[in-house]
């Protein structure tokens, strides 16, 4: 090949350039799609309606062979091939258009749903993935962790009982905590509570919940309530949402007695020459991060003040047991402290 | 059921009782218990910590007018001092090891009957890869690593990061990564083994991978002369000194815009995984210990470098020498390597004696210079040099100049060399203290293979649209 022409050699690595970005680009990439069709065998599929029957008779909904045509991206020919199949296999029951679990297909997808929420711990606790990324890895992983492998991963992470959104995780022999509270748009105005579970699903309103910054585990105070927004204060911030997007918060409310932290608000909104008490740090500081924290002595009841401003702004460095211990926004936004005077 | 199996889920059903946040619970309670136990025994001497001279010079050093004057004029008196005082003992080193004792070996050899073969192989090619990394790697290191360790231990360097720290958040990088990067400006290895104080993981790995892309000692000195020749010749020789000098500084510049993207990159793709936590400490300051940071900068830096680079610059002078002497069909394998590498050099707008100068010198990149001129007479058969495999300078950079000239040098030629000198492999040294960091062989393929590629891509383009501008 003559490579002499250099307009010619530009539109050849181009070109190349585009096949490569094609191939490989996140998500959609080829590269990425045939991988994923090569992993999509039978078991794959099975789990997948194993789990979408859970959820729906955990939300009381019965469920037809159509809302899984609809709700899955399988081709619908597999789809009934499948169902046939689990049925013979006696994990489903098909009673003309409707489908039910069988107590055997029910344990099959709590198993499911025990590595799901466990990998998620993991991806939280052990990893640095974006929280937008723990569901489609887990999603991912479900199909692959043994039962071996998932018992210890269990006992690494410390047999945990809640996933990073607050969904129980189910136990090796499917006992799950269970969730008190209800949806944010169903309290009244004035109702003082605790962020208790952040649904990841659907993603377009999980990645607005994770724009708004709100974390969980927080205490929130309703004081707006209608069609058309919801508006509360938590940690000293004013959140306001779509009604669609509060409906996936779920709040335990408190009584008056259990508020320890009303005047709560978050280091970042501290301001110089403020002093400042520390109250905790968020449960949205996970991890190592978290850890890191505490060994610097940000501890309950440690006196707190900004020392020093960085020029580009963003980091600040504050004075925390006679040291200087500088932290960007957002980290600052966990920790929570009770302004002094 | 025995009774051990009783007591085990006995306890699993306890622990499923005591609930979510337990584990928190007893952290902090240790931490506060710890807090506590201080307070009562711990007299501190003032009870608001931090003394006033120290929150006098933090005013001034992170303030938003001071600040980052301050950071580049002392960074810039730190590369001045390293690249002006290095010179003196250069050339004295140069002097002893490449003039006087080189002959001097040269001499004994024949006086012992070494066979030609013998003496080329030990002192052309050994004994002088070794003398050439010497006096090149060491002054500048001897001068800028103690520099750099005085600003560390008065505690400067810690604000650096703090007043740069948002730069590199937007780049998914942790602030001390501006300390790491300035320590390469000295040298890569030296560079990546100051990434251990950045404790969070993933910002260390990007450190690492990105050192590369601080113009380092070895490198400096090619930049500048090939700056010299071809730059400072196309605008009146009034301007020559300035354009050359602000050719290099702009190749400075663009490898820490290349480091700021590939960063960024990585942080988005390869590295995202890695567990990602910040902190930094603004330590109190204090009076450096002159002589005790000159010491340990010493060995501990200087020395541990300098042996590495020695360990690696001795095989690769035997195999300059081999390559350029060994004959294949009457042509040496330094010719038939040069010669298919040729269409591949030009694409790049290179040529093939750069490429197989790169290939071979890989131990350090001090000797590419002299490696080049030795094969650029090889394969032109001008008459310059010691002969085959016996890497030399010339004596002046207008000589440099001709001789590069007649092996068919151009303008495009030097701009991409200077952007290749910036973006190729790191040195073997720096390879090797790459895996020794990171205990990973994927970690290293990446920190090796990236910079080469990127070079490739960039000078390619460069050399396409060169060739539909200026030809």
């Amino acid at each position: 090949m003559n490579l002499s022409n250099p307009i010619q050699n530009l539109l050849l690595f181009a070109a190349l350039a585009l096949f490569l970005y094609l191939f490989f680009r996140p998500v959609n990439g080829w590269y990425w799609i045939i991988k994923n069709n090569l992993n999509s065998n039978r078991k794959v599929v099975i789990e997948d309606l194993l789990k979408q029957l859970y959820t729906s008779e955990n939300a009381g909904t019965l469920i037809t062979t159509n809302d899984l045509t609809l709700r899955l991206k399988y081709k619908n020919h597999q789809i009934i091939e499948v169902l046939q199949e689990m049925a013979l296999t006696e994990l489903i029951v098909l009673a003309g258009d409707q489908i039910q679990l069988t107590p055997l297909g029910r344990e099959y997808a709590v198993k499911i749903v025990r590595v799901h929420r466990l990998w998620e711990k993991y991806l939280a606790e052990k990893t640095g993935f974006d929280k937008s990324e723990w569901h489609h890895r887990a999603e991912d992983m479900e199909h692959r962790l043994d039962h071996e492998a998932t018992n210890e991963l269990a006992v690494k992470l410390g047999n945990p009982i809640f996933d990073p959104h607050g969904d129980p995780i189910p136990s090796e022999l499917g006992n799950m905590a269970e969730i008190t509270g209800s949806s944010m748009v169903n309290l009244p105005v004035n109702t003082l509570g605790k962020i208790v579970h952040i649904e990841d699903e659907p993603d377009v309103i999980y990645k607005q919940i994770l724009a708004e910054n709100i974390h969980i585990g927080s205490q929130i105070r309703i004081v707006e309530n209608t069609n058309k927004r919801v508006v509360f204060y938590s940690e000293g911030e004013e959140f306001i949402l779509a009604p669609i997007v509060a409906a996936n918060l779920t709040v335990e409310p408190l009584d008056a007695a259990s508020i320890l932290e009303e005047d709560a608000v978050r280091l970042s909104s501290l301001q110089q020459n403020e002093m400042a008490e520390i109250l905790g740090i968020s449960k949205e500081c996970r991890g190592e991060s978290r850890r890191r924290l505490l060994d610097l002595g940000f501890v309950r009841g440690t006196p707190i003040q900004i020392d020093l401003v960085s020029p580009l702004s963003d980091t600040k460095a504050y004075l925390v047991k006679g040291s200087s211990i500088a932290l960007r926004t957002d980290q600052a936004a966990k920790v929570l402290i009770k302004k002094l005077g | 059921m025995s009774a051990a199996d009783k007591i085990i889920e006995m306890s699993n059903e306890l622990r499923w009782r005591l609930g979510n946040e337990f584990h928190d619970e007893i952290t902090e309670g240790i931490y506060a218990d710890a807090h506590e136990i201080v307070a009562e025994t711990v007299t501190t001497d003032s009870r608001k910590g931090r003394n006033a001279a120290d929150i006098a010079i933090d005013k001034i050093v992170t303030s938003k007018i001071w600040g980052f004057p301050i950071m580049f004029l002392i960074l810039a008196i730190v590369l001045w001092i390293t690249i002006i005082g290095a010179n003196y003992p250069s050339s004295w080193l140069a002097s002893l090891l490449l003039d006087t004792i080189h002959p001097a070996l040269k001499d004994g050899a024949n006086y012992l009957n070494f066979p030609w073969w013998l003496s080329g192989f030990l002192i052309d090619g050994v004994y002088l890869a070794l003398a050439w990394v010497i006096s090149v790697m060491l002054p500048p290191m001897a001068i800028f690593f103690p520099l750099f360790t005085l600003l560390e231990d008065f505690g400067y360097l810690p604000r650096v990061a703090f007043n740069l720290d948002y730069l590199f958040k937007k780049a998914g990088a942790h602030g001390k990564q501006a300390l790491t990067m300035s320590m390469g400006f000295g040298c890569n290895a030296a560079g990546v083994v100051a990434t251990r104080i950045i404790d969070s993981p993933r910002e260390r790995l990007i450190a690492i991978i990105t050192n590369n892309f601080s113009l380092c000692n070895g490198r400096w000195p090619t930049q500048i002369l090939i700056a010299t020749i071809f730059i400072g010749a196309i605008v009146p020789s009034v301007f020559s000194g300035v354009a050359a000098v602000a050719a290099v500084i702009g190749i400075a510049v663009l490898g820490m815009g290349f480091m700021f993207f590939s960063s960024w990159a990585l942080s988005k793709t390869l590295l995202k995984g890695e567990v990602s936590t910040f902190n930094l400490e603004l330590p109190p300051y204090r009076p450096p210990r002159f002589w005790k940071t000159l010491y340990t900068s010493l060995i501990d830096r200087t020395l541990i470098v300098l042996w590495r680079a020695i360990v690696f610059a001795a095989p690769a002078g035997a195999v300059i020498w081999l390559i350029s002497n060994i004959d294949i069909d009457g042509y040496s394998i330094a010719y038939w390597m040069i010669h298919a590498l040729d269409g591949f050099g030009w694409l790049l707008g290179l040529n093939g004696v750069i490429l197989v100068a790169y290939i071979v010198a890989i131990p350090a990149n001090e000797i590419v210079i002299p490696t080049i001129l030795m094969l650029t007479v090889l394969v032109t058969g001008i008459h310059a040099g010691e002969g085959a495999g016996v890497m030399f300078e010339l004596g002046s950079a207008s000589e440099t100049g001709e001789l590069l000239s007649a092996g068919g040098w151009t303008l495009l030629t030097a701009i991409n060399l200077m952007l290749f000198s910036l973006l190729h492999n790191p040195c073997s040294t720096t390879i090797y203290t790459i895996y020794k960091e990171t205990k990973s062989f994927k970690w290293t393929t990446v920190a090796t293979l990236m910079p080469v590629f990127m070079g490739f891509v960039v000078t390619f383009l460069v050399a396409q649209l060169w060739r539909i501008f200026f030809q």
